[in-house]
């Protein structure tokens, strides 16, 4: 027996039979009646101008952060890309040994969740606006980094070694031979950038660093579930809004939607793209000053409470290994989940044409809906643990990964997003849900899973985000240690994370690899998930 | 003509950008009956054969099958008047990672359920007939556990051909089978196309080779979206063929 390509798809989506088995054990039932609340409070949410205008302040302060956090993460990440790429080194100094050294090193802040970063920096620093920027600055910068020089020193190198031997200098050929390639990838990929930004500064806005988060997290609290969808119909307003802009300036730009270069038309208008570029510019230094963001204040610490003394026995002391067990189990879980969840989803709802728009109204509240709001919501009616975090990962992820699987998917499709061997099995009369089985997932498959991979990835470093529901692993223990300044207990904790996301870094490259290898044998065209070499460090 | 009809249109219209793709197109299949369809491209050929088998629906004219009009889009019955309609696909519209076998039992999607669906995915399903349908077409029955993409294009070719015929269909449509073959595949698969269209089977065949035409029963030429004749290949001289391909940009070999 030997699972067929479709089937790989669903596969990971068995881990509902367990998850279903225990749910009723765990579930506690006091809270349904909050559950229809809540559920209620969508179609009826607050219209006090007093609401409406404090969740506008804080829409404001959240988009303004993940403006500044973003911009500030292009920035960084372009700079320390190139100074990680082995081409550039190569062609500056000869020897391409710095660029390794530099790229190792990037390492630990791209494996630190922002979450972890901003509740670093508002401990050292208390909290100021431009510790929610920097939190996203750090780690987003690390990723685009990375992105950068994978993509830069996987450009074929020919034209610059040509300029290099007619002559010309080493600056001036690098910016000639592969500036223009890269800048329509590094652009589309700055879009993406932007879109997670958004949802970052919102988490980040939950556990206090300034925005709407706080208010969802208050208003979810106190129970005032009304006033919390007045605010969350706005971001997701904000979001979808986000979400299209782009979408239309990169098929306007002709960017290219997933990360391969596609000959000819990659990059048109090359103007407007400047004019936009510079646009920003006057936008970000007024959102700044609106902000009060100093940038100075970075290097200000705050008055720390005393630090209890060190106590390495008592980190020893720590449960270590029941921590990373629950901490694997709770990214997995949520990973197979969110991944095996979205075509399940997808095939439930296909013969009815409103079943997809619901679907994707329903993924895009996942994808901005901060995952500790799920956790605290679920705790209504289950009791804490891994589990219930791993559900609210789960459906944050959801959000995600559908939204590529549909892109992916109906990319070479006809109005309806049917792939043509799909449309063969409809016109011989099979039923839409066997034909999108079997016509569609077939060659999405090994780019789709591949993607998943990648998002376990992401997810075992985001596992830190639903620590708040406790019992969570490594995350609850961090949180717990933060709050409490026990010094010793964090370093060695976010060294464990740290250490625990590398490995699942490389782990998930090696699959990623090995899934995409079969796809290039196999003759059938492309799907278009974003999963070539530098796919890895898409939307986090 | 004789025998009961399997496809009938009647004044088709389907609107296209500029023009009209299809411009009151009329024609009747019956059973036992081959007819092949020939025009300059962008003639209306795909779009007649997309009407034919239920993918495009003409903005006037009707279209039935066996005498029965299209049930609505999407119901039980709609998908048993389509299981009986197949299509050989110009790219041919198999699923690369899927073995033979499993795509020559897709065909079958229309009146299995998931549980058959689903165990074809898993389990080797119906050996026997699969492995009778590749002898009948000159394959290696060993073939039915490779996956598709590993095949050569004339036995990929042939795989659809056993898909379609695995589907027991009543009408054949077939879009350009013959465009990217070498004229003796070419020769081969028109062979057995015509031989397993018997009564109660009737055959729709688009093709641009007019050396090829002697073997149908009859010839409908079609140009800009309208049809300039419908004869029998003995009526049909080369004066109708240069008529029907003049002025256009890629004139196929033999038409002139």
């Amino acid at each position: 027996m030997r699972l067929a390509t479709p089937l790989w798809v669903l596969a990971p989506a068995l881990v509902l039979v367990p998850v279903f088995g225990l749910l009723p054990g765990l579930s506690h039932g006091g809270g349904w009646e909050l559950i229809g609340q809540f559920a209620w409070a969508a179609v009826t949410p607050s219209l006090d101008p007093l609401v409406l205008g404090s969740a506008l302040q804080g829409l404001g302060v959240t988009v303004g952060i993940a403006l500044l956090g973003w911009a500030a993460s292009l920035v960084l990440g372009l700079v320390l890309g190139l100074l990680s790429s082995r081409t550039v080194w190569r062609t500056l100094s000869g020897n391409a040994w710095p660029a390794e050294v530099i790229r190792r090193l990037l390492a630990l802040p791209r494996a630190i969740h922002e979450l972890l970063w901003g509740l670093l920096l508002l401990a050292l620093l208390g909290l100021k606006p431009a510790v929610a920027i920097a939190a996203i600055a750090i780690p987003y910068g690390a990723l685009v980094a990375r992105m950068t020089s994978d993509l830069l020193d996987a450009l074929p190198t020919r034209q610059l070694e040509a300029l290099r031997a007619a002559g010309a200098g080493p600056i001036g050929a690098l910016l000639t031979a592969l500036g223009p390639p890269l800048m329509p990838q590094v652009i589309s990929y700055g879009g993406y950038r932007l879109e997670c930004a958004l949802r970052s500064a919102t988490l980040l806005g939950v556990f206090g660093l300034g925005g709407l988060g706080a208010e969802l997290r208050l208003t979810l609290q106190s129970l005032n579930f009304r006033e919390l969808w007045s605010g969350l119909w706005l971001l997701l307003a904000v979001m979808l809004s986000l979400e299209g802009l782009l979408g239309a300036l990169r098929q306007r730009w002709a960017m290219p939607q997933r990360f391969v270069l596609s000959q000819g038309g990659v990059g048109r208008r090359g103007r407007e793209m400047v004019l936009a570029g510079v646009a920003l510019v006057p936008l970000l230094v007024g959102v700044a000053r609106v902000l009060e963001v100093d940038p100075l204040a970075l290097v200000q610490p705050h008055p720390l409470p005393p630090a209890p003394p060190v106590d390495w026995a008592g980190v020893a002391a720590l449960p270590w290994p029941s921590l990373i067990t629950n901490t694997l189990v709770l990214t997995l879980t949520a990973a197979a989940l969110a991944v095996g969840g979205a075509p399940l989803l997808l095939l439930a709802v296909r013969p009815w044409g409103w079943g997809r728009v619901l679907v994707q109204l329903l993924w895009a509240l996942g994808r901005l809906w901060p995952p500790p709001l799920t956790a605290l919501l679920l705790l209504f009616v289950v009791q804490p643990g891994v589990l219930t975090g791993a559900l609210a990962l789960a459906f944050h992820n959801l959000g995600i990964l559908g939204r590529l699987l549909l892109e992916a998917s109906e990319a070479g499709g006809d109005r309806a997003g049917r792939t043509p061997a799909e449309q063969a099995l409809e016109a011989s009369g099979s039923g839409a849900r066997l034909a999108l089985l079997y016509g569609r997932y077939s060659s999405v498959a090994s780019s789709y899973l591949a993607y998943g991979a990648y998002r376990a990835d992401v997810i075992l470093r985001e596992s830190v985000v639903v620590g708040l529901v406790g019992a969570t692993g490594l995350g609850s223990q961090l949180l717990e240690a933060l709050s409490s300044f026990a010094w010793d207990q964090i370093a060695a904790l976010v060294l464990a994370y740290a250490g625990l996301t590398l490995l699942g870094e490389d782990l998930s490259d090696r699959i990623r690899q090995r899934l995409l290898a079969q796809q290039h044998t196999g003759s059938s065209a492309t799907s278009a998930i974003p999963g070539s070499p530098a796919a890895d460090a898409l939307p986090a | 003509m004789s025998g009961p009809a399997v496809l009938e249109l009647e004044a088709i219209r389907v609107a296209g950008r500029r023009a009209p793709r299809l411009d009151g197109v009329t024609l009747r299949l019956a059973a036992g009956e081959r007819v092949a369809l020939i025009g300059p491209s962008g003639a209306g050929k795909s779009t007649m054969l997309g009407v034919a088998n239920g993918l495009i629906s003409p903005e006037q004219g009707t279209v039935r099958w066996r005498g029965e009009p299209p049930a609505r889009a999407g119901s039980g019955r709609r998908r048993r008047q389509q299981a009986r309609i197949g299509t050989l696909w110009q790219d041919l519209r198999l699923i690369d990672e899927l073995s033979v076998q499993q795509n020559i039992n897709a065909a079958r999607l229309a009146s299995w359920g998931w549980p058959r669906a689903l165990l074809n995915l898993l389990l080797p399903m119906d050996s026997a007939a699969c492995a009778q349908l590749l002898s009948r077409l000159d394959l290696d029955p060993a073939l039915l556990s490779q996956p598709v993409s590993a095949l050569s294009g004339g036995q990929r070719q042939r795989v659809a051909l056993a898909r379609l015929l695995r589907q027991e269909p009543l009408l054949l449509l077939a879009d350009e089978p013959l465009a990217s073959l070498d004229p003796r595949l070419a020769d081969e698969l028109l062979t057995l196309l015509l031989l397993e269209a018997k009564a109660p089977r009737a055959l729709l065949l688009s093709l641009h080779r007019p050396d090829l035409l002697s073997d149908f029963d009859r010839v409908v030429g079609l140009r800009a979206g309208r049809i300039v004749f419908d004869a029998p290949p003995g009526a049909i001289d080369p004066s109708m063929l240069q008529a029907l391909y003049a002025g256009a940009t890629a004139a196929p070999a033999g038409a002139a």
